[in-house]
This record gives C-alpha cells, sequence and structure tokens, in this order.
C-alpha cells in the first residue's frame, strides 16, 4: 500500500519535477580568476545529472559550491529549500543534507573502515553506536564488503576504498549524493566495481550529481549532462542528444577529444 | 631462417651464487662493497678495538667507582634527608612512598594496554628499583625500612594493575590516577605544618634525580596540551589569537633557556602571589613547560600542515563541525606523524631540567659537581661520577625513545 502510494508519488515528480537544488546566476572567483560565470541551472528530485568538461573548467568547483566547501560570492544556491548563505546553522543542516565522494575517497586512515562510517552519523545525528554500526554493516553489504569493517583504509583497494566512501556518504541518510569524479584515480579494473554501486544508487532513486568523464555510465544512467567551459554552462541535454548531436561547437569538440 | 641459441639455464630456478648469501654476502655488500668502504671498514674496526680495549681496561682496572657509593642517596633526593633540610627525622620514606604511586601507575598503565611495551616497561622497572635494596651498604647509611620499601614497590605494581585489571579502567581513570598521584607526591615531598612526620620540607632542599624527573613530568605533561593550543592558535583566523600565539611561540624559542631561567627570578614573582616567590620549583617548572610548549607547538603545527586537505573537506561535508573536525580528524593525524619530534623534544626537555642548578637548585648534575668541589679527595674521580650520571641520563631518555618506537609501530596499523 505504502510502496503503491511511494511510486505514484515519484510518477508525479516525473512529471512536475520538484527541485532540490536551484542554482541561480552563481559567480565564484579565486582571487583574480573568475571560476565560476554565471551558472544557473535546477536539479529536480531524483534526477541524476552528469557534469562533463575538460580540466579547470569549473565543474568541479561547481559541485563543490553546492554544499558549500567552496564559497560562491554572488548569486542564489537555495538546496532543499535552505538557501545557502553565510550562517553556518544553514550550513550544516546542508552538509547533513549531502553527501559527498571525492576522486583521492579521502577515508580517514587512523579509523577503521566502521568508525569511518559510523563516525558522523554519532556525532552529528547523535545516533546510538550501536543503531550506527547495524547501519554501517547494512551498508558495507549494499556496497558489496561486509568483510572488511574491521580493516583500515589503508589495507583496502582502491576501488573498496572508494565504496566505504560510497558508505559513510549514505550512512547519512543524505537527500541528494554529490560525487567528484569517482573513478579517475582508480585502475581500470576497479572502475567498474566503483560504478556498478552507483548504478545500483541511481535506481533506488537517488538525486545524484556526478563529475564524471565515464561515457558509458553517463549515457545509461543520466537524466541530463551539463557541459562546462570557462566557467560556464555551455550545454545542457539527454545523454543521446548530447552525445550523438551536440549543438555548441566547444561541446562538439570536447567529444570528439573525449571519443577519438 | 631462426637463429638458434645453445641451451642456457633459463627457467630453472637457481640459488643465487654463494658471494651473495649468508654471513660472507652480508660481509662482501655492507662491508667492502667498494675500495673506498673497503679502507673506511679497516680503519673504523681499528678505532672501535683500541676504543673498547683502553676503554675497558680503565673501566675494570683503571676506574675507582667508589665515589658513586658515598655519594649515594643524594644522588636520589639531593639534600632533601639532610640534617638541615629534616631536622631530627629520616625524611627518606617520603620520596620513597611516591615511588610507590609511580610503580603503582606503570601497573595500571600495562593493565589498561593489556601487554606489550607497557608490561614490559612495568616489570623492568620495579625490578630495577627492587634491586637497589641490595646494594651493600652498612645498616647505618641504607637501613632496613629503606630496603624494605624498595622491595615494595614490586607489590606496589601488581596491586595496579589488579586494581585497572578487575576495575576495568577507562583512560579517564588513569588520567585521574595520574594526577592525584602527582598531587599526593608534592604533599609527601612538600610536607604539612603540624602533622606529625610530615614536617615541611623546604623546595630549596629538594635536588638530585628526583628533581629532574618532577619537573620533566610537569613540562612533559603540560607543554603538550599547551602546545596543542599555541599550534591550533596559530592556525586560527582569529587575527587577535594568531597574533599572540605566534608572538608566544617567537619570543619563547628565541630565548635561551638559561636566560628564561634567570628572568624567572624576576618575572614570575610579578605575576603570582607572595607564596610562589620564593618557591624557585614552581618557578622552574613554569618557565621549562613554556619554553617546551613552543617548541611543541611548532611540531604539531608541522604535522597539521602535512595533512592532506582532503582530511578536513571529507569531515565538513559529512556535517562534522569544525571543532569536531580539529579534535577527531585533524590532531590524531596530525600527532601520530610527529611523534618522533614530540619524544624528541621531551627528550630534550629532560636534559635541559639540569639547567635548574642557574637558579640555585642542586638537580642531579650540579650536586655531583658541587660534591666534587666540596670534597678534594674525590677531585681525580670526577671522570667517574659524570660517565655514571651520562649512563643515568642515557637510561632514561633511551627508554622514552623505545617506548616511543613501540607506540609507533602499534599506532601504524593501517597507515601507510
Amino acid at each position: 500500500m505504502i510502496r503503491r502510494d511511494f511510486s505514484a508519488a515519484q510518477r508525479e515528480a516525473k512529471d512536475f519535477p520538484e527541485p532540490i537544488v536551484v542554482c541561480f546566476d552563481v559567480h565564484k572567483w579565486y582571487g583574480n580568476f573568475h571560476a565560476l560565470r554565471g551558472v544557473t541551472t535546477l536539479v529536480s528530485r531524483g534526477e541524476k545529472v552528469v557534469v562533463v568538461g575538460p580540466s579547470g573548467s569549473g565543474k568541479s568547483t561547481f559541485i563543490r559550491t553546492i554544499n558549500r566547501l567552496e564559497e560562491h560570492q554572488r548569486g542564489d544556491i537555495i538546496v532543499d529549500g535552505v538557501q545557502l548563505t553565510n550562517d553556518t546553522r544553514n550550513i550544516d543542516r546542508i552538509r547533513r543534507d549531502v553527501g559527498m565522494v571525492f576522486q583521492q575517497f579521502n577515508l580517514f586512515p587512523h579509523l577503521s573502515v566502521m568508525q569511518n562510517i559510523t563516525l558522523a552519523p554519532i556525532k552529528v545525528l547523535k545516533t546510538r553506536r550501536d543503531v550506527a554500526e547495524d547501519t554501517a554493516m547494512e551498508l558495507l553489504t549494499r556496497v558489496g564488503i561486509p568483510e572488511q569493517a574491521e580493516k583500515y583504509p589503508g589495507e583496502l583497494s582502491g576501488g573498496q576504498q572508494q565504496r566505504v566512501a560510497i558508505a559513510r556518504a549514505l550512512a547519512m541518510r543524505p537527500q541528494i549524493m554529490l560525487f567528484d569524479e569517482p573513478t579517475s584515480a582508480l585502475d581500470p579494473e576497479m572502475i567498474r566495481e566503483v560504478l556498478d554501486v552507483m548504478r545500483e544508487l541511481a535506481e533506488s532513486g537517488m538525486t545524484m550529481i556526478i563529475v564524471s568523464h565515464e561515457i558509458g555510465f553517463a549515457s545509461e544512467v543520466a537524466d541530463r549532462v551539463i557541459m562546462f567551459d570557462e566557467g560556464e554552462i555551455v550545454e545542457d541535454a539527454p545523454p543521446g542528444e548530447f552525445f550523438n548531436n551536440p549543438k555548441h561547437p566547444r561541446a562538439q569538440a570536447f567529444l570528439s577529444q573525449i571519443l577519438s | 631462417m631462426v637463429a638458434v641459441f645453445p641451451q642456457t639455464s633459463s627457467g630453472e630456478r637457481l640459488p643465487p651464487p654463494r658471494t651473495e648469501v649468508g654471513a660472507l654476502g652480508w660481509v662482501r655488500q655492507n662491508l667492502f662493497n667498494s675500495k673506498f668502504n673497503a679502507i673506511l671498514t679497516v680503519i673504523s674496526a681499528a678505532v672501535i678495538v683500541l676504543a673498547l680495549v683502553y676503554g675497558l681496561r680503565w673501566i675494570i682496572s683503571g676506574a675507582d667507582w667508589t665515589v658513586i657509593g658515598v655519594l649515594g642517596g643524594q644522588m636520589v633526593i639531593g639534600q632533601y634527608n639532610t640534617e638541615a633540610a629534616c631536622p631530627g627525622q629520616n625524611c627518606f620514606w617520603r620520596p620513597q612512598v611516591s615511588l610507590l604511586l609511580v610503580s603503582a601507575m606503570l601497573g595500571i598503565a600495562w593493565a589498561m594496554a593489556g601487554g606489550g611495551v607497557a608490561r614490559r616497561l612495568a616489570i623492568g622497572v620495579v625490578i630495577i628499583i627492587a634491586l637497589f635494596a641490595l646494594l651493600p651498604y652498612s645498616f647505618e647509611r641504607m637501613g632496613m625500612d629503606v630496603r624494605l620499601l624498595l622491595v615494595a614497590n614490586i607489590p606496589a605494581m601488581l596491586a595496579g594493575w589488579a586494581v585497572a585489571h578487575y576495575t576495568r579502567m577507562t583512560g579517564r581513570g588513569i588520567a585521574i590516577y595520574g594526577v592525584a598521584a602527582f598531587v599526593i607526591t608534592l604533599i609527601l615531598l612538600r610536607g604539612i605544618p603540624g602533622v606529625p612526620g610530615l614536617q615541611p620540607v623546604l623546595v630549596i632542599y629538594w635536588g638530585g634525580i628526583t628533581l629532574n624527573i618532577l619537573l620533566a613530568v610537569v613540562g612533559i605533561s603540560l607543554s603538550l596540551p599547551i602546545g596543542i593550543a599555541l599550534a591550533l592558535g596559530r592556525r586560527s583566523n582569529l587575527p587577535v589569537v594568531k597574533l599572540l600565539c605566534v608572538v608566544f611561540i617567537e619570543v619563547f624559542r628565541g630565548v635561551p633557556l638559561i636566560t628564561l631561567l634567570f628572568m624567572s627570578q624576576v618575572l614570575v614573582p610579578l605575576a603570582f602571589p607572595e607564596d610562589f616567590n620564593t618557591n624557585s620549583l614552581f618557578r622552574a617548572g613554569i618557565i621549562i613547560t613554556l619554553f617546551s610548549s613552543a617548541y611543541m607547538a611548532e611540531n604539531i603545527r608541522g604535522g597539521l600542515q602535512a595533512l592532506h586537505p582532503g582530511q578536513a573537506e571529507a569531515a565538513r561535508a559529512l556535517g562534522l563541525a569544525g571543532w569536531q573536525t580539529t579534535m577527531l580528524i585533524s590532531l590524531p593525524q596530525a600527532i601520530r606523524s610527529v611523534i618522533p619530534a614530540i619524544v624528541g623534544q621531551f627528550i630534550a626537555l629532560f636534559k635541559d631540567t639540569s639547567l635548574v642548578y642557574i637558579i640555585g637548585m642542586l638537580d642531579v648534575v650540579e650536586i655531583s659537581r658541587a660534591f666534587i668541589q666540596g670534597n678534594a679527595q674525590y677531585l681525580g674521580n670526577a671522570k667517574e661520577l659524570f660517565i655514571f650520571l651520562a649512563l643515568v641520563f642515557w637510561v632514561f631518555t633511551y627508554t622514552m625513545s623505545y617506548v616511543s618506537q613501540k607506540v609507533e609501530e602499534h599506532l601504524g596499523v593501517g597507515v601507510r
């Protein structure tokens, strides 16, 4: 009964997308360098957006402004109904709602896998330790490595570490997941295991914003592909259209480079 | 046309050549692997043999070690138990009881660590202390009570172990015990006016290795937290806090400890009430702590700077507050990575405690020097005495170094 209502709501969300991330005319400078130049976009609940672009184009900076790891200097960012300002309470609330996975994993090397995953739920959400550990075991099972719970990050392969990082972000029960080039630091045979986990996460209905150059993954999972160049969005289209028939000349040039 | 080579031994698993393995291989690879190294090896070997021959000959037949026995208890406790300090009484039991508290603490540490280096340290230390009971002194110089209290360190250590083991003592427990033991030690040594057997002993009579250890314990246990606070302050975004920390660090690092100790006689009385003015131990403790904190702050700042910024980012992205990120993520990793530098600072601090002779305190070095100067018949034995002192300092500092190596190994789990 509840399940059916939920899927009905999901179908409704597809028809009338409820925006969960709103960016309007966002600007960001590093010193004199204009890194984001008026970025405006919407991400709806449940949507999967893949962000591509040449290096230095501002795509990482963009997703890092969404949970305020980078401060924007002009424009508005509204995440789950909360506007990002200098108010630290708002920032803390948004960070709880937004999970992030980094290119270099950034697991805490002095803590075990289990401690990595349970730290934030215990310290931020004040979850009881045993409850947090149960949740962590469920998440580790979900990403396929329950047997690694007591190991330290340094003892795991890159692919396993990135899966722990995903589990760690999911332990906070986020509304949105940000992925900043999650497979760029991995050996080819480990990329697949991480993408499989992300694919499963996408199927579960999670809102995801992913900076990635995995074209196959993007065309399979993404609802939209956004291309950044020199701090601007130059192309924003469904993956079929984006990869087969890009409109902007810079998108055409970029695609011919990465596809060749 | 295919070239045909004669059959080689490729593919077979062969043992390495005889010159590459075993003792012969080791010597060849490490001592005689080039002409230059061969010459160095021969010269070094000659120097070592000569030093050993002459050194051992002097130690066995030439040296006269009686001076150490004559000085005896003064090396341990200075003039504490002299007639001037403690008239009409035997006060030696007071530092001895303090030592029992230390032994109990070692037992507690063993129980909490569950073995390893803590066990070796606890057992080793109490056995060495107990062995002092067998010193061939006459009963006049070292009574039965002194010997029994020395042996009592073994049961004291075991009692500490048992209590901690069966009450499942926590980290907080041992910290509380440590502070309590230190306060009891100070009260015991200082005495309480009007209490029989605990008549006050002026701080100027405290001395010997006990003084060095007391100052080192104060310095080590306070300079680490103060240093951490200064390091965080120096990286703070608040300009006033940052400026204060920078000024403090640069001033205390830029002035020699001896100068600071001299200045303490003038400056500390300005900041603290009358009672502390005459207390040179208090002054020395403050100055050594602050001096060491400045160095400690820079060590820890180095560790914080070496940390990958992604660590703090990941913590913040998970919703941890700034102070939680510092306490749970940054500091533990930073401190781990600079343990060698921190322990180096502890060792330097311990050796620097002998500089308190500058403000008239008789630490173990100064009391030995004063003894030689005041007793002309031992003037020729200064060599033996100072070699012995060097050995004493080395035993303490090497223990610190050894424990820190074991702690590092223990913490190394999972760290690249």
